[in-house]
């Protein structure tokens, strides 16, 4: 197994786990059935799922981190880029007040020049960009699971309070339209 | 061998004189919660779901006859257009006779992830220009936009040139492919779809990030040391602690409107193409032939000068004005330099239409 890519290994665990849990739920089906309005039924039914969400979050997360250590990579190769300029303009330890005030501005503008420049550059725009994505995965994992236990608990799921959101929305443009055209027809009727 | 280290002893002055005044700061400085940013008496005219309409008071026995209906950022709150008495926007407005009026676009809640730019202008925006021409007696009024305010209010214009007598557009965000700041970088990779999917509106603590990366060394370092440095002076830190206080406050965006910001402007670069529709309206820029005044700042680090100033050239107006001012984007509103130039300027263009 070792030998074997990373990706196959999440694979083979994967399968492994859904197969169990699948095999487990099917065992259990008859039980369950037994209290089928209690909340671990639903719970119960919804499991694999939750398997299914964790096993997909070891993935993202391990993509996650690859961005992640390619965004600290960066910064701190900016970093260290930014430090040698700095000791190349002021080799000298500063020894009064106006040395150290004339050291500090080189250092800042240094250092905000080159951070600058590294996040106006398209490297540091795509790989953030792909980092943000990937957490954002992160979060879709996490949403799913609790969409599970607000699901056995029999509470809407962000999806159904969404759609609730959105028919909200839909009616309150309704609603002004009509008013719009309330008005209208009494301005007209007034003349 | 004898090892001698000189300190300055001015050195050491400096280092016990910066911890004393960071011991006595609590003793000298209000917290910034204890601070009130709302400095013009104004009434709250109009309340729409979380929005409001500001009317600020006359400073002034005469005014000039059309009023004036500023469209704020979506990005932090109005409280800069009005930071302290000696350098408000507003209170500069009244004084010079201008009847003022001010949107508050609120906080939205997740319940408001669906709100886009259609309820933003042809709603919010439309039904405070529709309150004030009514409350004034006039067929249109002046409108000015600040930064992403500028973007609904440019919108606006464009699809209700009716109600606008003069358009004001101050840093305006237009030109999404020109713009050179770190924020374009961060927008035109950003996957918005799975953002907006995901988590509904866009977060004040990215908005927050995407600050923090702007002269993070200037911003995160130097400027606390200084307020430490001139913890004694009342006066800077009072102006210090009201900017801190405003940066710190921004309401998350809805997510459709920020969706259709960042695809439109910063991605797809629509509006100044003439490409941009919003609710099936198309938003050209043409259509905007009412005098208008582009105020652009030179070391704008938000919204680069590049990004505001095709707006002047796009529109379809012949009295059209573009002045550029040696400041950045706060400056050009919340200074000394907005007080003594850039408002006088204004006051001066605005007077000759009003």
């Amino acid at each position: 197994m070792s030998s074997q890519p990373a990706e196959n290994t999440a694979e083979y665990y994967k399968h492994l786990s859904l197969f169990w849990t699948d095999l487990i739920h099917l065992m259990s089906s008859k039980p369950q059935a037994l209290a089928s309005t209690g909340p671990m039924r639903a719970f119960a039914s919804n499991s694999k799922k939750v398997a299914t969400e964790l096993l997909e979050i070891n993935q993202s997360l391990m993509e996650f981190n690859k961005f992640l250590t390619e965004y600290y990579k960066q910064l701190t190769e900016t970093w260290n880029e930014a430090q040698k300029k700095v000791s190349l303009k002021a080799p000298d330890v500063p020894q009064d007040v106006e040395q150290i005030e004339a050291f500090k501005r080189i250092w800042i503008d240094i250092f905000d020049n080159d951070f600058t420049e590294l996040f106006d550059s398209k490297k540091f725009g795509e790989n953030y960009g792909k980092l943000v994505s990937k957490e954002l995965e992160l979060t879709k994992h996490w949403n799913n699971i609790t969409n599970v236990i607000l699901q056995s608990a029999n509470l809407p799921s962000k999806e159904e309070i969404d759609e609730v959101y959105k028919e909200l929305h839909s009616l309150k443009k309704r609603v002004i339209k009509l008013e719009i055209e309330l008005k209208k027809k009494k301005v007209t009727e007034k003349k | 061998m004898k090892s001698e280290t000189a300190i300055d002893p001015k050195i050491m002055e400096e280092i016990i004189r910066f911890n004393k005044n960071v011991l006595n700061a609590p003793k000298l400085v209000a917290a910034p919660d204890e601070i009130i940013l709302e400095v013009t008496p104004h009434d709250v005219v109009q309340e729409v779901d979380k929005t409001r309409l500001l009317h600020y008071k006359p400073l002034t026995e005469k005014q000039h006859k059309t009023p004036l209906l500023i469209s704020y950022a979506l990005i932090n709150r109005y409280h800069i257009l009005d930071i302290q008495p000696e350098k408000s926007w507003v209170r500069n407005l009244l004084q010079q006779g201008f009847d003022v009026y001010m949107m508050d676009w609120g906080t939205p809640t997740s319940m408001d992830k669906y709100l886009d730019f259609d309820d933003y202008i042809n709603g919010y925006l439309d039904g405070a220009v529709e309150y004030i021409k009514n409350e004034s007696s006039v067929e249109k009024i002046s409108l000015q936009g600040y930064c992403t305010g500028a973007t609904l209010a440019t919108a606006y214009t464009s699809l209700h040139p009716e109600s606008v007598k003069n358009y004001i557009a101050t840093a305006p965000v237009i030109d999404g492919w020109r713009d050179t700041t770190v924020v374009s970088n961060l927008a035109k990779n950003m996957d918005v779809d799975k953002m907006v999917d995901t988590i509904g509106n866009m977060p004040p603590e990215f908005m927050y990030y995407c600050f923090s990366v702007l002269k993070p060394f200037e911003q995160g370092i130097e400027k606390y040391v200084n307020f430490f440095k001139n913890i004694d002076n009342k006066r800077f830190v009072d102006n210090f602690l009201r900017v801190e206080k405003w940066l710190s406050d921004t309401p998350p965006i809805p997510g459709e409107l920020f969706k259709q910001w960042i695809k439109d402007i910063y991605q797809d670069n629509l509006l100044i193409q003439n490409k941009m529709y919003v609710n099936n309206s198309h938003i050209d820029l043409k259509k905007i032939d009412m005098p208008i005044f582009t105020q652009v700042a030179v070391g704008d680090h938000l919204v680069s000068p590049e990004c505001s100033m095709p707006l002047h050239y796009a529109v379809g107006s012949e009295d059209k004005t573009l002045r550029m001012y040696p400041t950045g984007h706060v400056g050009m509103i919340a200074s000394s330099l907005s007080q003594k130039k850039v408002l006088p300027e204004l006051g001066q263009w605005l007077l000759e239409r009003s």
